[in-house]
């Protein structure tokens, strides 16, 4: 166990290495300049282009700015180039802000999903299955914002209630019962039309693992024991569907970066997702490679998790 | 089962936990109008947040947007954009003049007091000088000769060793002036005899080690020692009693400071070109900032609508401290750093009271603001970053103004609630030719291209409307602009005409050619705005018309400037340029700047119009100001260097609650919101207030 953790770590750290030597190269072999300079404005003459060219370490040799902008990000120095305020603390706070929504989200889905697949299953055919699949298909299919729209057109229509943001707008001095609900609610639209997605696509995973050993004889041996058709379904049958789940929990973890960068402007949610996206556009290359390299030590701690998770539920999978 | 319900329980109960919220949320009616405070609020919502709110620094639209509020400059533009003062009470402008006289070694003395009293006589007695040089000499306040001195220099070399330089500065004659005058030397030419400025050696006064070779020496000693200088002085007097929103006195001690954090390069402020001219600010009182400026730079009076920092806030004491409350390297500690970015405090009508990152951005009014306080109490930020649901919180009433796109104005056009403003923006978009490159270096052919645009149908098809003609580099509001200056008719047959007259002539295939050459070009424009997408096609279209063989190309945004623009390596382009009041096209029309990476990339060159746009930059007075601007734009329409397609237009919706309050002695009345003449609808924003009722004005 010891020998695997400390090989896989060692391929893990090799991996990161060479995802931070690659993402690096991309933004930086990519046209384009931070969004400080302007190369268009009368007022920005080429030498103080070059000066901030300088500031920002860009008229070094590549191999020179890849180890100042790692050193600043592991001392915690690096700065966005945006608004010069240091990148951790500006994730920090957005990955305050993004957390309920994750939270939310991934509860939902990964406990709606199962009951759903594991229905449709045994009905398969049925006119439960059929409905949900129409269901799943047109979630996966249809792009998220146009529900996203559809969703609060309606709310707000028929409502009258603002969806917008993390708090209603200008609410800050109600008692705080009032302040926590406002919140809840803001939370329930975009959290509800993530987790539909994520319903969509792991109640179909479900009912097609489900499908594989519902006729499997050891279900048959347990319904003929005369155990219960739930006990059949969620103990005996459900543990054996599960394994593949386990790399999938494994890469929810990266979701956590990546978020939704789509659900998140559309209901103004100030989140990781966004600050992603507004630091690709800025070419705020700190934020975007310091939340790259986040994603990718996420990524990396996910496979191990489900390696890890594999052992412990898989009696054939030994660690060694 | 637990599993089972475990699985369907838990969301079951989270479901109802969000779910129940909704009846504590306040609806929209319960915001607006059950909330009398909503109507002293104005909440703008924005797409974007702002970046750092700090005016040396800033360079986007919605950080911009915030500083005019929190900060004041000294000047400001009135309704018909001039400069007028804010927290100047009034300002004026003269000149110190200097210059060296040529005369062999140990004359100079005499010759400069020669010199001096021969001014002095001429002025006294100008009988039979001609009246221009009357007008210069009688501007002429005083002449003084400076003694001689002797002052050593370190300077950086070419190849970077360090210069030491000896000057001995032969004494010069200083001429105060009562006001500008770039014509100065030229008309005491008369004078002194033709030729006498130009007769100073500046590199004889100069001795450096190591020795340098004679063309280097002659550059340094001329830029150390300029035969004639001018230094124009604005003398700006402060309103007194002005505060800070802390309660910090403003004095003209801010006014030189904010020079100096803009001209410090650890700040690596954006704005250091507009104030790189300035020589020295002087303070001699409290209340005043002489500002003396290193050579004619009539666009630096504007670069003080500035807002004015506080120098008690981001002095280096104040750095130092704030760098070791916050356990940073005082050493690299600069303006940059500082928490004030996000916390600004200036002297502008609205006080800085909070900034939630990609949330909101609020503002309180300043009740010792020197103009009176706002009428609205608060001012607020809120940044949605989706077009759609800015406009449903928009009619929710949520939101007081957004970015209202043209086709959403149109849907609210026959809405009771609402009123409309729009006006032309401060842009244009063009055709640019690449001039250096044949056929483009033939005006006719820029002419004909030009006429065979239909930039009527560009309008009507592309803009649905939103936009308006252009003939030439100003904005259309300013008068800088001149009416009188028709743009091109569409004209395809005249067009062929020219082009026949060029010399091209229709081949065996119809299309056009000359020597044997076909004319064919490129015409490229980046990808991502579908307005010059749909002119790159109808461009296309209408000169192949012609005969000419077209092609089109989109390039993504930062490689077509970096590959394309900036290596001059293109035909022709649709691009745009937005601008500011100030009629400076140095960058843009000089020729001087027609290299790489420089603006000028169409390669315009006109020795008319170099001149012109030098002596804009040179010329105080605003009428005669406006004259040159105009033979600007003519001579620049009159070359076609590249052909002016239209300005865009902007639009804005708004709650017809929204009035203008007047006060008048103890008397409130209210009166509609009306755009100025250069169609500012925001012009009076310190005096708007939402009424609760939809208010009802008689026609007048």
């Amino acid at each position: 166990m010891t020998a695997f953790l400390a090989r896989n770590l060692k391929r893990k750290l090799v991996t990161l290495f060479l995802v931070t030597v690659v993402s690096f190269l991309i933004i930086h072999l990519a046209p384009g300049e931070p969004a400080q300079v302007d190369p268009l404005n009368p007022k920005f003459t080429p030498e103080m282009v070059e000066r901030f060219r300088r500031a920002f370490h860009l008229d070094r040799p590549l191999p020179i700015q890849y180890v100042l902008f790692y050193r600043d990000l592991f001392t915690g120095r690096s700065v966005s180039w945006k608004d010069n305020r240091p990148v951790l603390e500006k994730i920090g706070e957005r990955f305050l802000n993004s957390l309920p929504l994750f939270a939310a989200g991934t509860l939902l889905t990964w406990t709606l999903a199962f009951p759903l697949g594991i229905h449709a299953a045994v009905r398969r055919g049925g006119f439960f299955d059929r409905g949900t699949a129409f269901f799943a298909y047109g979630f996966i299919s249809l792009p998220g914002f146009f529900f996203a729209y559809l969703l609060i057109l309606l709310v707000v229509n028929t409502l009258a209630v603002p969806v917008l943001g993390m708090e209603t707008y200008g609410f800050e001095d109600a008692p705080v019962l009032y302040r926590l609900n406002d919140r809840l609610w803001h939370l329930l639209l975009p959290a509800g039309l993530g987790s539909a997605t994520g319903i969509a696509v792991l109640s179909r995973y479900v009912r097609s693992q489900m499908l594989e050993v519902i006729h499997q004889d050891y279900v048959r041996t347990a319904r003929a024991k005369g155990l219960p058709e739930e006990t059949v379904l969620y103990k005996h049958a459900l543990r054996n569907a599960l394994l593949p789940f386990l790399t999938m929990f494994g890469l929810l973890l990266p979701g956590l970066v990546g978020g939704s960068v789509i659900i998140e402007s559309i209901f103004s949610w100030p989140g990781l997702g966004r600050l992603a996206y507004e630091a690709i556009l800025a070419r705020d290359y700190p934020v975007i490679l310091t939340l790259n390299f986040i994603a990718a030590v996420l990524v990396l701690l996910g496979t191990l998790l489900s390696d890890l998770l594999y052992a412990a539920a898989d009696p054939r999978i030994r660690l060694e | 089962m637990g599993t089972r319900r475990i699985l369907l329980g838990l969301p079951l109960a989270v479901s109802t936990l969000l779910l129940q919220s909704i009846l504590w949320v306040p609806t929209y009616e319960e915001q607006t109008r059950g909330n009398p405070g909503r109507l002293e609020e104005f909440i703008q919502a924005s797409i974007g947040d702002a970046a750092v709110l700090n005016p040396i620094l800033s360079t986007d639209a919605a950080s911009a947007e915030i500083e005019q509020l929190v900060f004041a400059g000294l000047l400001d533009r009135d309704e018909h954009l001039r400069l007028r003062g804010k927290l100047a009470e009034s300002w004026s402008v003269r000149e110190e003049a200097f210059f060296s006289v040529p005369a062999g070694e140990g004359q100079e003395t005499e010759e400069a007091e020669r010199v001096a009293a021969l001014l002095r006589r001429c002025r006294a007695q100008p009988d039979g000088l001609p009246p221009e040089v009357r007008a210069s000499l009688a501007n002429i306040e005083e002449i003084a000769v400076e003694p001689p001195r002797r002052e050593r220099r370190e300077i950086l070399g070419a190849s970077g060793e360090t210069l030491h330089l000896h000057l001995s500065i032969p004494p010069r004659l200083r001429l105060l002036l009562t006001r500008v005058d770039p014509d100065l030397f030229p008309r005491l030419e008369v004078v002194v005899g033709e030729g006498y400025f130009l007769r100073f050696r500046p590199e004889t006064h100069l001795e450096a080690v190591p020795p340098l070779g004679v063309e280097e020496k002659r550059r340094i000693a001329e830029e150390l020692l300029p035969p004639v200088e001018h230094n124009p002085v604005i003398e700006f007097r402060l309103r007194p009693g002005l505060t800070f929103h802390d309660g910090h006195p403003l004095t003209a001690e801010d006014v030189r400071f904010t020079w100096q954090a803009v001209m410090d390069p650890r700040n690596l402020s954006p704005r250091a070109s507009d104030f790189e001219p300035v020589k020295e600010v002087r303070l001699p009182d409290p209340l005043t900032a002489v500002v003396v400026y290193k050579r004619l730079h009539a666009p630096a009076l504007a670069s003080w609508t500035l807002g004015i920092l506080p120098r008690h806030r981001l002095d280096d004491n104040a750095l130092q401290a704030e760098a070791l409350a916050s356990g940073k390297d005082p050493a690299s500690f600069g303006i940059r750093h500082s928490r004030f970015n996000r916390q600004p405090v200036g002297g502008g009508p609205f006080v800085f009271r909070e900034w939630k990152s990609d949330r909101h951005i609020r503002l309180e009014r300043f009740a010792e603001y020197f103009e009176g306080p706002p009428e609205y109490r608060r001012f607020s930020f809120r940044v949605i970053p989706d077009l759609l649901t800015q406009e449903m919180e928009f009619y929710a009433g949520t939101i007081d103004a957004y970015a209202v796109q043209p086709h959403q104005a149109a849907r609210l056009a026959g809405d009771p609630r609402f009123q409309h403003f729009s006006g032309t923006s401060f842009a244009y978009t063009y055709i640019g030719y690449n001039l250096r490159r044949p056929p483009f270096d033939d005006p006719r052919v820029r002419r004909a291209l030009g006429l065979a645009v239909p930039v009527e149908q560009i309008l009507e098809a592309v803009l649905y409307g939103q936009g308006e003609r252009t003939s030439g580099p100003f904005p259309r509001q300013t008068p800088f602009y001149d009416p009188q200056v028709e743009p091109l008719p569409h004209d395809p047959e005249a067009a062929g005409r020219l082009l026949e007259e060029a010399g091209w002539r229709p081949g065996p295939d119809g299309l056009l050619e000359k020597d044997g050459r076909r004319l064919r070009f490129t015409l490229i424009t980046n990808s991502g705005n579908d307005i010059r997408k749909s002119i790159l096609t109808i461009v296309q279209d209408a000169w192949k018309r012609l005969g000419i063989e077209v092609r089109t190309d989109l390039v993504e945004w930062s490689v077509f400037i970096r590959e394309r623009i900036h290596r001059l390596d293109f035909d022709a382009v649709v691009l745009g340029w937005s601008m500011g009041v100030e009629p400076d096209l140095y960058p843009i029309w000089h020729s001087s700047q027609t290299g790489p990476h420089q603006l000028n990339f169409v390669g315009y060159r006109h020795p008319e119009a170099d001149a012109l746009i030098t002596r804009i930059r040179q010329e105080y007075d605003p009428d005669r100001q406006v004259a040159l601007c105009r033979k600007l734009h003519a001579r620049i329409a009159a070359d076609q260097p590249v052909t002016f397609l239209y300005a865009g237009k902007w639009t804005a919706v708004l709650d017809r609650r929204i009035v203008i309050r007047e006060r008048q002695g103890g008397e409130i009345h209210h009166r509609p919101i009306e755009a100025t003449a250069t169609g500012n609808y925001r012009y009076h924003f310190h005096r708007w207030v939402k009424l609760s009722e939809r208010p009802l004005f008689t026609v007048q």
